[in-house]
This record gives C-alpha cells, structure tokens and sequence, in this order.
C-alpha cells in the first residue's frame, strides 16, 4: 500500500477513460452498443478513480507524482500532482461520473437514431478527462491547457443540439464569458511568472511584492468567479446549463463549477497564501450577493433547468461564504477557525455535487419523459413517475438545508465557523458576518420556497395536460444513477464524520491545522460537538427521534381513535363544476408573493389584453408578466452596445485591409519591442 | 438515564401545554370583548373527536399528503426536545442539538406541510403554501440573527447551554439587549405561529388564510395532527422566549424532585402570562395587509440586529 500503487491506479483509469473515449468515436454509427459499452467504460474507469482518491486521502501518503509528457521545451512537461485536494475533488468527480454514466445508459437512448451518439460520448468522456486534468496539473501552463479544453469541451456540448437557435446564442455567451474569465488568470499567471521565474503550483510566493499579490488576488476572483457563476459574472451559467443534454448539465453544475472553488483554494489559499482581511470580506461581499439573488432568481424561473442553475449561483454563493469566512480568519492568523470555514466550505462544494448532479439528472428524467421542462405544463408527475418523485423529494430536502440530509451539515458547519469568529472588539467584520448569517438565512428559506414549488408544482396536484397523465416511468438505469446520488445524500447527512474527516485531511494539508481533535467520536458514530461550549448536533439522533415520535403519534392515535377509517372523494370545489388542472395553483402564482416583496430586485411588470368579442366578452385573454433581468439589461446590455459601437469606428480606421497598413503595424511593433529591449 | 427523564419529561410538558396555550389565549381574547368564549380545555375536547372521526382524502392528492400530518407532528415534538422546559433536567452530556438544528427541523415539518398544500390541487392549499413560503422566508434571517445574538453572548449556540448561561449571569430584564431580543421573539411568534397581525387563526376567509388554507382539505385524525403539531411549535417558540430570556431556574435555592417541580410550576406560570400578552397583542393589532407583512419582518429583523449592534459594538460585557 504504497504511492506507487496510487499512482498506478490513477494512471490505468486515465488510460482507460482515454480508450473508452476512441472507442465511443469506433462504434459511433452503432448507437446502442455504442452508447452502452463507453458507459461502461466510464463506469469502470470512475471507479478505479475513485478507489484511488479515497486510497490517497486515507492513507495519508506524501504528494503522488505522475509524468504524463516529458518535454525539452521549458513549462511542456506535463506532470500530475495529487496531494489531498486534488484527491479530494478527483474523488467526488468519480463519484459524480459513475453515477452520471449510469443515468446515462438509459437517457441517451433518445438520441438513438436520431444524433452522432459517438460523438457525443466522446465529448462527454473527453470533457471528464479535461477536470481531471485540471484538479491534478501541477503548473500553471498545464492548468491553463486543461482548463481551455473543458471550457471549450463543455461549449461543445452545451451546443450539441445546435438546431435550436437558443443554445446556439447560449453557447456564444458561455464561450465568450469563459475567455473573459481565461485571460484574467492568464494575466494573473503572468504575474507571478515574471516574479518567481516559474510556473510550478506547489512553489513558493515569497519572491511576489504585496501589492503583486493583491492584484493576482484580484485578477484569479474575478477569473474564477465568472467559471463559477457568482454573481454579478453569472450571465452565462443560466443560458449554459439548461442549454445542455440534462447528463452534461449535472456534470457541469455539479462539478465543472467546483473546478473554479478549487482554483480559489489551490491559487490564492495555497500558493499566495492569504495576506489581508480584506480578501475574505471581498469574497464573503459576492458570496452574499450571490446566495441571495441567485436563490431570488432561481425562485421566478419556471424552466426546470434554468431554475436549477440559477440556485447553482446560490449555492456557489454560499461556498464562498465559507471560503471568505476561512480567508479572514487565516489572514488574523486564526488557524482554528480558518480550517473550520474552509472544512465547511468544501463540503458544501461535496454536497452541492451530489445534490444538484441529482436534481439536473432528475430534470433530465423529467424531460426524457414528458418532453417539456416548463414546470406549468407538469403536475401530478408523482402517480406516474413515483421513484423519480420520491428521489428528486430528497434532493430538494437536501438543498433546502433540511435534516436528515447533508446540505444542513455543511451550512451548520458555516454558521457555527461564523459563530466562532464574531468576538467584541471587531466592529467592521461582525457587521459584516452577522449580515452573512442572515443571508445564509434567507437564502435557506427561499431556497426551500423554490424547492416547494418545484416539487409541489411539478409533480403534487393535477396533471396540466393529458400527455402528462399518460407518461412512463423512465428506464431502471436512470433510477439507478440518481438513486446512489440520492442515498449519498442521506448518509453524508446523517453519519456526516465520515466525508469531515477526509475534508479535515485537505485542510490540515493547507493550514497545517487538524481540527478532527475538536470533532469528539469514532469512525462513524454521529456524536460531535465542535469545541464551542459543547454544543452538539446529532442528525442520526433526531431523525431516530423522528421515526420514534411518528410512531408514537400512531400509537396514539391508533388507542384513542380506533380504526383508521377513510373515504375518497374531490377537493372541495366551492360548490362549482369541480376543480380541474387550470383552477390549480401556478408556479408564476406561487412566486408571485415573493416576487411582489422583492420587486426591487424583479422589477416585474405584466400586461393584460383583451382579443377579439366585445368589450365586455373578448374570445381570449392574454395576461403576461415579465420580469427584468436588472444585471443583463443594465449592466451588460449598455457594454455590450458601447463595445460594438467602438469597433464599428474604428473597424475602417484601424483595419483598413490594405496590407501595407498592417506592414506597418508590424514595423512599429518590432520597433517598439526593441526599444523596450534596449532601454528598459 | 437522565437522558431519558429528559425526554419524557419535555414531550409529556409540551404534549399536554400545548392545547392548553390556545385555550388560554382564546379565553383572553373572549374576555377583552365581552364574550365568554370557549372553555380554556376546548382543544383537547376538538383534538379528541377529530382522532376519532373518519377522514375523507382528495382523489387527487398522493402519499404526500398523508405523509404530511405525520412529518409536522413529529417534527415539533422533536424541536421540542431541542428546547429545554426546565434546565435542571437536562442530560449531562448535553442535548443533541442547536437551534441551527432546531429551525432546521422545523424548516423538514413546514416543507411537508406547503407541499401538502400543493397536493390536493385546490387552489387554497396553493395559495396558503405560496404565502407561507412568503412569511417563513421573511422570518427566517430575523430568527437566525435573533438567536445568534443571545448564542454569542452565552458562547454557545446550545439551547440548554444558552439558557444555562443565562441564569448564571442574573440577567436583568431591563438590559437593553434583552428587551431588544424580548421584542424581536414576539415578533417572530406572531409570525411564526400565525397570529394576528400576519394570520387570523380564527378565520376561514379566502383573502386572509394562510396556514388554515394550506389546512383546509384536512380532515378527522390528520387534521388533528396537523393543529396539534401547530400548537406544539408554538410551545417550543414561547418556550425559547420565557427561558431564555427570563430565566428562572437560579432563583430555586434547592436541589431534587422537589426543585425540578417547583421549575416546571414557574415555567407554565411563565407560558400562562406570555400566552396573556400574545392575546393582548391580538387584540390591540389589526391584521396586516398580505403585502405589509414585510414591513413587520423588517422591524423585526431591525430589533435583532440592534440587539447585535448593542451587545458587539458597545463592548459586549454582561448582559
């Protein structure tokens, strides 16, 4: 059980990953078989992968090392590095793809016959070989390769059904805001290049000024927090997402988004170190604004997908909390705390993963069988569909911070690490936390709000239309996929020691401080309590105080009350013709209190007209509400516009097309180059 | 062993108060307009015939909404673990929980119930899952910074650690913080456990329900379940208010039964006279517009962040 071991492990799963990869484009006119044996693949490679990580972060073995390309070009060399970070997010990727390529076998069966199955597979195998990549690369010109191959894989992807002119325009978007985000790590790469005379991410930044730093600090949040879709550089991440085969879209919110929480951790917590308080509050600014709008907007969305993304942004939000509250801590040299957050932080990226993977495979089951992801054409989905429904419950419960499910863990872990910092004394920074508190709170009860209304919307009530009344449950594999993610869910929340423990491995690997000593229990007992006056939680405790009371209440009820006795019969329908579908509660309805309070934010505005009849008996009426978008239309609407107009000036100034023009740009180049050379 | 007196003895209090709180508060409200009003046992009464009823369910609802009355019960008896009635009967080792958890566990009851609401396709049901979304979420952020504040002044955000400490430090009720949280707490009662100025229990009007709406297709033993779950909420949040906030357990001189007895009689004393002023408030408020209920959560929001500001910016100290 050496290193050696690892390395080779994960060494085979990248080869296999990379042959399942050929052989999807091999097979590719045979769709079935094809789309079956490259999961299969992917399943087998995702568990070598998995079985590695896990070896990694149990064992505590030094830095593994694997060389991928030995070049004599300088920075070429393309070598792997895994320590328990690394480890950490290769660990929840597997999981997350051998769940995914599960689900997968059953959903891709509707592009047979219909779209390149291999190709798809291809790109859908390539893109997880990009993240791995990125998770594992070593320096900074390996990064950047990686990363500019999982962008540009995902656009290929979210642009897979290119025939719909909405994901084309989405697909622009995402590649245009994704390069934006690329150049200002590559700036900020350049930056310490220039210092430390080397790419290596495992180096040292003794050598990079103060004021260097804070300018890479600047330039890496603004790189990475566009990648991750924090607001206000969201704008593509609910146009991508949903654009995306529903398998792709849980890969990239589940995970491809972490990548940029992972950059935060490795460029800036890792290598800069932290340096000012200032860092941590700037993040915890963005990551309020985030968790607040993003559950906001995600609550008026009534596109399956596109509302799932947008909590995306809440979540991302919310792991930023946690990553800010960690920085300030480690930047007063508060190590205890410091590890506390960035624990709390993480496993809320963990969490995220398995969770909204989930949800987006649960949508994914929603649209392979009815066909639409507009929640106000569903309803009733639960008779039909009873796994699904009972899966994407537990989801929802999970997002929503409700127990026994883990997302309630990790944001306990945030609260009580912001719990821990507050002291006297520290008058801008405890406004700042307390402000935190209450958005991690309302953003938890809207969160539950929308989840409400997607589950209850969707799948409670009365069908909307008949197709919806006559659908199928989906194939077993898709269950299957989103069952484990599901099951996952539960046992992180309920024996959460477990996964901490691992995430106490990663920041006692970056801060050099092991909390687990404060995390009281053994390997799975649920008991702990944080060194914080013996405060202590114990999921397992209260859902067996849940099983228990129901019990009792049964019992109960079962001596006092006798024999269940029960009739069926109609809603109450007021003493009218009887309810039907369109008397039902809306989703745009539901929202609409929330969306009334919030108006600032919405900025809502609807329209009622009469057509055809008379005055007083129109044929129909159409009643529409709208809502603006306030950071596209006034922020990077009027950009945009200012940014093509300059280039339509100056297209004839600068670029004439005569080539003795352009002979002379590059003269006056060269010239200055020289210049610069010479003198400077 | 302590453990399990602990357990026994806060369902048997909030299980048997519980009634007893809307009893108290009807006849308060009864009184101030000169009627007799139901008797303070009522609810019992309505609780026991409603279990032995029948009960009729929509042809269109689904597990969920059977489901349902089960999750809400059981989830405010065991928030109501989390809140301790007396301390002098808590385990050793502590409780398993905070009110990070409590709200959490309330947060699980409340998702079931708004579901349920959604799930007989009744557009009351909706539109009482729709408001109540509306309120809780608006509540929410006052809660969390309400009980942050208190938890902060006692370093722990332990229920029976914060109410501990509150006793050992003589808290005077006039300290400015304690009445800025005093105020922020019954606020977020009436909003909480739909009273007044956000609910009129009392009324089935289309324009004002909100829990009664998301209720309405309830029926015999689950409806019953679902009004005594309410009630029991409501326990658990006069209950963090009176022991937190005026604790009494230092002023027993003695130890044994006879002290844990005597803690208990003070404790329902407390719960009687804080059920007299949620009445009194009743009854001097009017019912807000739906869409004023935000300003209510913003004053309550206020009061907690002021207590925060009061505590943390003028040099914390003893409360």
């Amino acid at each position: 059980m050496g290193a050696l071991q690892i390395d080779n492990f994960i060494h085979t799963s990248i080869l296999i990953f990379a042959v399942g990869a050929l052989v999807a484009l091999a097979l590719g006119k045979r769709d079935r078989l094809c789309n079956l044996v490259s999961n299969s693949i992917c399943i087998a490679a995702g568990l070598l992968l998995m079985v590695a990580s896990a070896m990694k972060l149990l064992s505590g073995s030094d830095l593994i090392q694997i060389e991928l390309f030995q070049s004599s070009l300088p920075f070429l060399t393309l070598e792997m590095k895994i320590d328990n970070l690394s480890a950490l997010f290769l660990m929840i990727l597997s999981v997350l793809t051998i769940c995914v390529s599960i689900y997968s076998m059953g959903y891709i069966s509707h592009y047979y016959g219909k779209r390149h199955v291999g190709l798809f597979n291809f790109l859908y195998i390539t893109f997880i070989l990009s993240m791995i990549f990125v998770f594992t690369s070593s320096n900074a010109v390996f990064f950047y390769m990686a990363w500019e191959a999982m962008s540009l894989l995902s656009y290929f992807l979210v642009i897979f059904e290119s025939e719909r002119m909405e994901n084309q325009r989405a697909g622009t978007l995402y590649i245009v805001m994704t390069h934006i985000a690329t150049a200002f790590l590559l700036i900020g790469f350049m930056i310490i290049y220039s210092y430390t005379k080397s790419f290596d991410l495992f180096g040292s930044s003794d050598a990079i000024p103060d004021t260097a730093k804070n300018i890479i600090f600047i330039l890496f949040l603004l790189g990475f927090s566009t990648k991750a879709g924090a607001i206000p550089v969201h704008i593509w991440l609910p146009y991508a997402h949903p654009a995306a085969p529903s398998n792709v879209s849980a890969l990239m919110s589940g995970i491809m988004i972490k990548t940029a929480i992972y950059g935060l951790i490795r460029f800036v917590l890792g290598f800069l170190g932290v340096q000012h308080t200032w860092w941590g509050a700037l993040l915890i600014g963005v990551g309020i604004v985030s968790a607040v709008l993003g559950v906001a907007y995600a609550l008026m969305e009534h596109d399956i997908k596109r509302l799932l993304a947008y909590s995306s942004v809440e979540n991302i939000g919310i792991i930023l909390i946690g990553l800010g509250v960690s920085f300030t801590a480690l930047a007063q040299g508060n190590e205890m705390i410091g590890a506390l957050a960035l624990i709390a932080s993480i496993l809320h990226a963990v969490n995220h993963t398995f969770f909204k993977g989930g949800l987006f495979l649960g949508a994914g089951s929603v649209h392979y069988a009815t066909g639409t992801k507009d929640i106000e054409k569903l309803g009733g989905l639960i008779k039909v569909m009873p796994v699904t429904a009972v899966l994407v419950l537990c989801f929802s419960l999970a997002i929503s911070a409700i127990v026994p499910f883990n997302g309630f863990i990790s944001e306990w872990l945030t609260y009580q690490s912001i719990f821990a910092y507050i002291a006297p004394g520290q008058a801008g920074t405890n406004i700042l936390f307390i402000l935190a508190v209450a958005a991690l709170g309302l953003a938890g009860a809207l969160a539950a709000a929308c989840f409400v209304k997607l589950f209850g919307i969707s799948f409670l009530g009365l069908p909307r239309s008949e197709k919806i009344s006559n659908v199928q449950e989906v194939p077993v594999t898709m269950n299957i996929g989103m069952g484990i993610l599901a099951f996952l869910c539960l046992l992180m929340g309920v024996f959460p020691l477990f996964i901490i423990r691992l995430i106490d491995g990663v920041a006692s690997d970056l801060i050099g401080n092991s909390i687990l000593g404060q995390l009281q229990g053994g390997f799975l007992l649920t008991w702990y309590s944080m060194d914080l006056s013996g405060t202590v939680i114990s999921p397992f405790e209260i859902l067996i105080a849940l099983g228990v009371l129901t019990l009792l209440a049964l019992l109960a009820i079962r001596v006092f009350g006798g024999e269940y006795m029960e009739r069926k019969y109609g809603t109450w329908d007021c003493g009218f013709e009887g309810i039907n579908s369109r008397t039902q509660y809306t989703a745009a309805g539901f929202s609409k209190p929330i969306k009334i309070v919030f108006r600032i934010l919405f900025r809502p505005s609807r329209k009622t007209e009469a057509i055809g009849g008379t005055y007083y008996y129109p044929d129909r009426i159409e009643y529409k509400v709208e809502s603006e978008s306030i950071f596209e239309k006034y922020v990077y609407l009027p950009a945009f516009s200012r940014i093509r107009t300059f280039s339509r000036r100056t297209k004839f100034l600068v670029q004439t097309g005569n080539i003795q023009n352009y002979l002379v740009y590059i003269f006056i180049t060269i010239l200055a180059l020289m210049a610069y050379n010479r003198f400077v | 062993m302590s453990y399990i007196i602990y357990i026994i003895i806060q369902i048997f209090v909030m299980v048997l108060t519980a009634p007893l709180v809307n009893g108290i508060i009807k006849k308060a409200k009864a009184f101030s307009q000169k009627r007799t009003g139901p008797p303070v046992f009522q609810m019992y009464y309505d609780l026991y015939k409603l279990i032995q009823k029948g009960t009729v369910v929509s042809d269109v609802s689904s597990w969920i909404y059977k489901a349902a009355p089960y999750v809400v019960f059981s989830t405010a008896l065991a928030a109501a673990l989390l809140v301790p009635v007396s301390t002098l009967v808590t385990p050793t080792n502590s409780i398993p929980g905070d009110f990070i958890l409590m709200v959490s566990v309330f947060a699980l009851g409340r998702f079931f119930m708004m579901a349920a609401g959604l799930d007989t396709g009744s557009t009351f049901g909706g539109m009482g899952s729709s408001r109540e979304a509306m309120i809780s979420s608006l509540a929410e952020p006052s809660i969390l910074v309400c009980l942050f504040t208190a938890g902060l002044i006692a370093g722990s955000t332990s229920l029976d650690g914060m109410m501990t400490f509150m006793q050992g430090t003589g808290t005077s009720p006039t300290h400015p913080v304690v009445v800025l949280l005093f105020l922020a707490l019954l606020s977020i009662i009436m909003m909480e456990t739909a009273r007044i100025p956000v609910d009129d229990p009392s009324t089935h009007l289309e324009l004002t329900m909100v829990h009664e709406a998301m209720l309405l297709e309830y029926s015999g033993r689950h409806l019953a379940l679902m009004e005594y779950g309410a009630a029991i909420k409501q326990l658990v949040f006069m209950t963090l208010l009176v022991n937190l906030l005026i604790p009494h357990d230092q002023l027993i001189g003695f130890a044994g039964v006879g002290a844990v007895v005597v803690s208990l009689l003070i404790y329902l004393l407390k719960v009687i006279l804080l059920a007299v002023l949620i009445a009194l408030v009743e009854i001097n408020t009017v019912k807000l517009r739906l869409f004023s209920i935000p300003n209510l959560a913003a004053l309550s929001f206020i009061l907690s962040f002021l207590a925060f500001l009061q505590y943390f910016l003028m040099g914390g100290g003893n409360v």
